[in-house]
């Protein structure tokens, strides 16, 4: 019993929230706004799966979400400047990727812990992108099959759920069906027996910063496309949100363990909730509040890995 | 037997603290080796050396008649050599089997992706603890819900899984019972009749005197004495350490 509420506690609150969502917020299950709430979950996810990879390997990445608008300028910037937008899109996910793979090397090789480094790019990466666009935002003419990728529906199913569902599935397998992901998880949980065992724990850990930066890539995509415009810090928000989603996760299914499927039934709660403050009237103050208490909450009933992350100074 | 690990003057220095002065041993093939000293010898840290854990400052390491390089515990492993150590190094948020098969997970194919088999890795766990502990059934468990000594357990099933030429063993049955104790003694002998070649790392005389074709004392940092086994008591061997010398006691 004990077990079954650590396992899916927070799951069942969640649902929990939904139905009495459900029943109070107006408008809330219309179709329209479950979508909306949807596309948000897609979002803040696929950025939280990145900075949940990293925590697995017992690695802070505090440069996600600035990463995430670096890559979203970029693209913004090359397709306003007339480059093809597949090209723009690739440049745009393969800047996300370098600076996951900067924080890896700066992290591995120089030694510097990953709350720091990360911090320092996180900082490079918001100056970059004021740089680039000169502090306004990239919008006007995009292709329309560019947009398709933000707006598109199927049915009246947008594409990017379907997409997020897929990218969901790939890192599900991956973290927990395959040998990368154990290696990422055993040197996360116990660095030196995992280079005992063989593992190459450098590299586990560059793997893991730079899924984060993938991720920060990838989202960039998606945003732009959604919103047709790039602007230096349009994914701040992101930061607390999707540390929030990923610390709300390690209360599920894997207690006290950063995990893929917690990390986004973690989204999930936290869009519905931010979606039905704002459905319910609530003041716009009280959503950054219960941000702060779920970070707390969960990390005090849960994350023996973040504090390992966290301390490792 | 021919010499399956040699090692030659290999030195190694933690800061100002000189843990090994010259270790030269020769580890023939098919034996056990017994190496023996007082705590703070350099006993563990010899053996992190030939498990590329530690690189040493200076000397040689020759493995079946090629000197060789472990920069790191991969190299060794992929050189036939499996070592317990003596803080046991697993994972203990981690389960038994996860931990047995780290980092030489079983895997299958599923669609043309090489995914993780968990049912034969909890399957053949089984079969690695019930020759230590055949108590332990629950393969799914966390270690850190395990005694000292079947965590013991769980670090020599991680290194019989590699199917390694050479074990090697520090201190295996330091948080044992008479009966584990045993078991591991037993285990000892049967990796002996399956050819391969053991390193056992022991204070207790009385196992070493049982188990070892050969041993080697040593005394701050270096090997003193280099002993035949078989006819050795435990209390020939206790007196070896203490004196110092190689000279037969009477
Ligand atoms: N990581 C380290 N840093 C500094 N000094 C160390 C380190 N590891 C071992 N030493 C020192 O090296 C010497 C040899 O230690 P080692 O662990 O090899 O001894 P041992 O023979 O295994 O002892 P025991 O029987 O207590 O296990 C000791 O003086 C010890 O203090
Ligand atoms: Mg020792």
């Amino acid at each position: 019993m004990k077990k079954l509420i650590e396992t899916y506690g927070t799951a069942l609150a969640g649902l929990a929230l939904f139905v009495f969502l459900a029943i109070f917020a107006n408008n809330f299950l219309s179709t329209a706004n479950l979508f909306n709430v949807l596309k948000q979950v897609s979002f803040l996810s696929i950025l939280a799966f990145g900075f949940t990879f990293a925590l697995i390997t017992s690695e802070l990445d505090l440069a996600f979400a600035n990463l995430c608008s670096l890559s979203a300028v970029v693209i913004g910037f090359l397709i306003s400047s007339d480059v093809a937008w597949p090209v723009a899109v690739a440049a745009g996910i393969a800047t996300g990727l370098f600076g996951g793979l900067l924080n890896g090397f700066l992290v591995t090789v120089l030694k510097v812990p990953s709350l720091i480094s990360t911090l320092g790019t996180a900082s490079i990466a918001n100056g970059l992108a004021f740089m680039i666009t000169g502090g306004v935002a990239f919008v006007g003419r995009w292709d329309q099959n560019f947009l398709y990728l933000g707006r598109g529906k199927i049915g009246s199913v947008p594409v990017i759920i379907l997409f997020t569902l897929a990218i969901l599935a790939v890192v599900l397998v991956l973290s927990t069906q395959t040998r990368l992901g154990v290696h990422l998880q055993a040197t996360g949980e116990n660095e030196e027996a995992a280079r005992r065992s063989g593992i190459d724990t450098r590299k586990a850990k560059m793997i893991g910063l730079a899924l984060s930066g993938l991720g920060a890539g990838v989202t960039a995509m998606f945003l732009v496309a959604n919103l047709s415009s790039a602007a230096p810090q349009m994914a701040g928000d992101f930061m607390l949100n999707g540390i929030a989603a990923t610390l709300l996760g390690m209360t599920m299914f894997t207690p006290a363990k950063p995990n893929i499927l917690g990390t986004f039934v973690g989204a999930l709660i936290i869009v519905m909730l931010s979606n039905g403050l704002v459905l319910l009237g609530a003041q716009y103050y009280i959503q950054d509040i219960m941000l702060g208490i779920i970070i707390i909450v969960s990390v005090a009933v849960s994350a023996s890995v973040l504090k390992r992350a966290a301390f490792a100074l | 037997m021919p010499v399956k690990i040699s090692t030659r003057n290999i030195f190694k220095n933690y800061g100002a603290v000189e843990a090994l002065k010259g270790v030269s041993v020769d580890v023939h093939e098919g034996e056990i080796h017994a190496i023996c000293g007082d705590n703070g010898a350099g006993k563990s840290t010899f053996i992190k050396i030939l498990a590329g854990v530690e690189q040493p400052d200076r000397g040689e390491i020759v493995v079946d008649g090629k000197p060789v390089h472990f920069d790191s515990p991969h190299a060794s492993l992929t050189a036939g050599i499996a070592t317990i150590h003596q803080d046991l190094a697993v994972a203990p948020e981690m389960t038994i089997y996860q931990n047995i098969f780290m980092g030489a997970e079983l895997t299958r194919n599923v669609l043309g992706l090489r995914l993780l088999d968990k049912p034969a890795m909890r399957r053949a766990a089984v079969g690695y603890m019930a020759q230590l502990n055949p108590s332990i059934t629950d393969m799914n468990a966390k270690v850190n819900e395990l005694s000292g000594g079947q965590r013991q357990a769980v670090a020599i099933s991680r290194a019989l899984r590699w199917n390694a030429d050479t074990v090697i063993l520090d201190e295996p049955t330091a948080a044992l019972g008479v009966r584990e104790t045993e078991q591991v003694l037993d285990l000892v002998r049967s990796l002996k009749a399956s050819g391969k070649t053991v390193i056992l790392i022991s204070h207790a005389m009385q196992d070493v005197a049982a188990v070892a074709d050969r041993i080697s004392i040593l005394r701050t940092g270096k090997n003193q004495i280099d002993l035949e086994g078989g006819d050795l008591t435990a209390d020939n061997l206790s007196h070896y350490i203490l004196s110092g010398t190689g000279d037969r006691f009477h």
